[in-house]
């Protein structure tokens, strides 16, 4: 019975690949979607899918004529919308000089294919589920030289019950240029797999915020798969608060040397919600840093992932590599893991770890209580306070105010379900 | 009736006995001083007394103006104006300065009936205050106590002392980490809220302190209760010829 439901969404993917005209790269794509990946498999162990096989799913067909419902949050950005996992250019801005969006043909998808073919995320069933189904790849391109000031604000939304949702961005940062990507998903209850593929060529820099809101119903599966050269930077920070079931997957190759990569992050998981942070960062050059820091709060019966691979070559001497997480507990039914995977092949590195999982800190509550601060008001501070901690240092500062208002909605709704 | 009144104290800790009934009666205008060897339960007295988890007594009471505090919470205790200055103050990552030190006047000022302050009147008080403490507006502006040295912890105490004005302060070791300079800094904090409505307990290992806090009464503990109690001259004793004498006399 199980099987037979698990087929039809295999058997809706291939049927849906069969009405596009330029198609070899979703066949081969859809070729290799077999099942969802099996809690057997080690990076699917404590995130797991088999609820999805037992929905009746089908892929979307966007629907253009659908009005957009989220309403930009910064003065000036440069909106690009995605509506049903589909590029909305009417519903977008027109973009500044020196920068373009195209719909990649049939040649370009398919490279495109190959890059996530080539990585670890080849078995990702994002990787092959949307570039089966995403209704066209659509591709940011930043010239050369170019530096864009105002923020890039990309809106995914649509979606419905039972409906799995496959916008696909490829961002290519030519040499030279920065940007400042700020991505918010706020889809309707769906299945949605986001793809992102992030070219940073030399001398390029990212600024890159998540905030992934989707509806409670929501199973957000976004995988992210970004190339740096030589003395690129990329800073990325994920709120991730929405969904039922989202995880946020990212891996990183640091091809060139001198870059600078960190991939942090939030999660903020109330009720039955299961947040998972997977990142993989492949140090195969010297003289690069990474960092990753993870923090989450938890409170109903919730779950949270915290993933963390770091990989250094045996010739990516002088690598810094740091990982971090921590979580802290508000109710005694939510659960939070954190894995962190270091394989080192190099000798001159630096690379620290650490893990904690806990409740409120003792004495900090004591001291502030020691002040008349009641317990309910010190704990909502120090929670408060262990997100500001990070936001201040991780978030680029014109965007820390955003970031803070974003993470204590969801905070104020774990509190008051606990404290 | 006393302001403080602490009777036959018992407190056990991972269950050894730690206080043995330990008594102390303390009146509003007057200082007392607690001197005690390390390990004395010094600390473990001043924590009973502000209400720390785990540290309920087993045995005797103590007193706020007639009030037992067993039932009390930490923070209903302070609210209630007993105030205990860390002997080592708690850092908190992420928490402002003044947005710390306004919810816990805040607090206090609500349980009195008193107006609150609003955000810059609230801000002038406090840079008032924090210049007589040579506390820098810089630092007021970093997390509460994080990066913070030795002396500039203790210094942001007294300074949160002099904005809750206390009916009973509890000093536990501040002169401990200071030189010279510092511990004159801190000491006229401490003496310039002295009055006629308030008293002080200051706890501490040496008799130096006292030199700049003078007490009217000098109580010696020892192994969980106090052995001896005088005037300032029984600090000097301690001074001269260690705590080994007194405890062996006793
Ligand atoms: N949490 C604890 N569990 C068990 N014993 C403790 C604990 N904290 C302190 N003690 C013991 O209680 C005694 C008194 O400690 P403390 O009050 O800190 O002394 P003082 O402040 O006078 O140096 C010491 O013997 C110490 O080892
Ligand atoms: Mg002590």
């Amino acid at each position: 019975m199980l099987h037979k439901v698990k087929n039809n969404y295999i058997t809706s993917v291939k049927n849906h690949v069969s009405q596009f005209k330029e198609n070899s790269f979703r066949k081969l794509a859809s070729n290799d979607f077999k099942s969802w990946p099996s809690p057997r498999e080690e990076t699917w162990r404590l995130s797991r899918l088999g609820v999805l096989s037992r929905k009746e799913i089908t892929p979307i067909i966007p629907d253009f004529k659908k009005k957009f419902s989220s309403v930009s949050q910064f003065n000036g950005s440069i909106i690009i919308r995605f509506v049903d996992g589909a590029l909305r250019k009417d519903l977008s801005s027109k973009l500044p000089p020196g920068s373009s969006l195209n719909i990649l043909g049939e040649e370009d998808s398919l490279k495109c294919l190959h890059k996530f073919k080539d990585s670890n995320l080849k078995n990702h069933p994002s990787t092959n589920v949307s570039f089966s189904c995403t209704p066209s790849i659509v591709k940011l391109t930043i010239e050369k030289d170019v530096n864009i000031r105002n923020f890039f604000e990309i809106i995914y939304e649509g979606g419905d019950d039972n409906l799995s949702v496959h916008p696909a961005l490829y961002i290519d940062l030519q040499d030279n240029s920065s940007i400042t990507v700020i991505e918010r998903f706020n889809h309707l209850s769906s299945l949605i797999m986001p793809l992102q593929l992030i070219e940073l060529k030399k001398n390029t820099s990212m600024d890159s915020l998540k905030i992934f809101s989707d509806n409670q119903q929501s199973y957000n599966l976004s995988a992210n798969c970004t190339f740096l050269s030589d003395k690129s930077n990329y800073n990325s920070f994920s709120v991730i608060k929405g969904g039922i079931f989202t995880r946020s997957e990212t891996h990183a190759y640091l091809q060139g040397e001198n870059c600078n990569l960190n991939l942090n992050g939030v999660y903020l998981s109330s009720k039955n919600q299961h947040h998972d942070l997977t990142t993989a960062i492949y140090h195969d050059v010297p003289n690069c840093t990474s960092k990753q820091i993870v923090r989450g709060v938890l409170g109903g019966k919730s779950t949270g992932v915290f993933q963390g691979k770091v990989r250094v070559a045996p010739d990516a001497q002088k690598t810094d590599g740091q990982q971090m997480s921590r979580a802290i507990l508000l109710s005694e039914n939510a659960i939070a893991n954190a894995k962190p995977e270091l394989e080192i092949y190099a000798d001159d590195v630096v690379c620290a770890h650490g893990a904690t999982v806990g409740e409120i800190d003792d004495e900090q509550l004591f001291y502030l209580k020691s002040r008349g601060i009641s317990e309910k008001k010190a704990k909502q501070i120090l929670i408060t306070a262990f997100l500001k901690d990070i936001i201040n240092e991780s978030v680029e500062a014109s965007m820390q105010s955003f970031v803070f208002k974003e993470a204590e909605l969801a905070l104020s709704e774990i509190i008051s379900e606990e404290i | 009736m006393s302001l403080l009144e602490i009777k036959n104290a018992e407190l056990k800790l991972d269950g050894k006995d730690i206080l043995k009934g330990l008594s102390l009666s303390v009146n509003k205008g007057e200082v007392h001083a607690i001197m005690g060897p390390n390990g004395s339960g010094k600390s473990t007295l001043s924590y009973m007394l502000a209400g720390r988890d785990g540290y309920e007594l087993e045995g005797g009471e103590v007193f706020l103006e007639g009030q037992s505090l067993s039932k009390m919470e930490a923070d209903e205790r302070a609210r209630s104006g007993l105030f205990l200055a860390f002997q080592y103050p708690v850092e908190l990552p992420g928490v402002g300065g003044i947005s710390f030190l306004r919810e816990a006047v805040n607090s206090r000022k609500k349980f009195l009936g008193e107006e609150e302050l609003d955000h810059l009147a609230f801000v002038k008080e406090v840079r008032k205050v924090a210049s007589k403490m040579f506390v820098k507006d810089e630092m007021l502006k970093r997390a509460v106590n994080v990066g913070f040295s030795g002396g500039e912890k203790k210094r942001f105490e007294i300074l949160q002392m002099a904005m809750l004005k206390p009916k009973i302060s509890i000093l536990d070791e501040t002169d401990s980490g200071l030189d010279v300079d510092a511990l004159k800094i801190v000491s006229d904090g401490v003496n310039a809220q002295r009055n006629e409505d308030n008293a002080i307990v200051v706890i501490t290992h040496y008799q130096r302190l006292l030199d700049y806090i003078v007490p009217d009464f000098v109580h010696i503990l020892s192994d969980g209760s106090i052995i001896k109690s005088g005037g300032p001259e029984l600090a000097l004793e301690v001074e001269k010829n260690g705590y080994a004498g007194l405890i062996n006399a006793a």
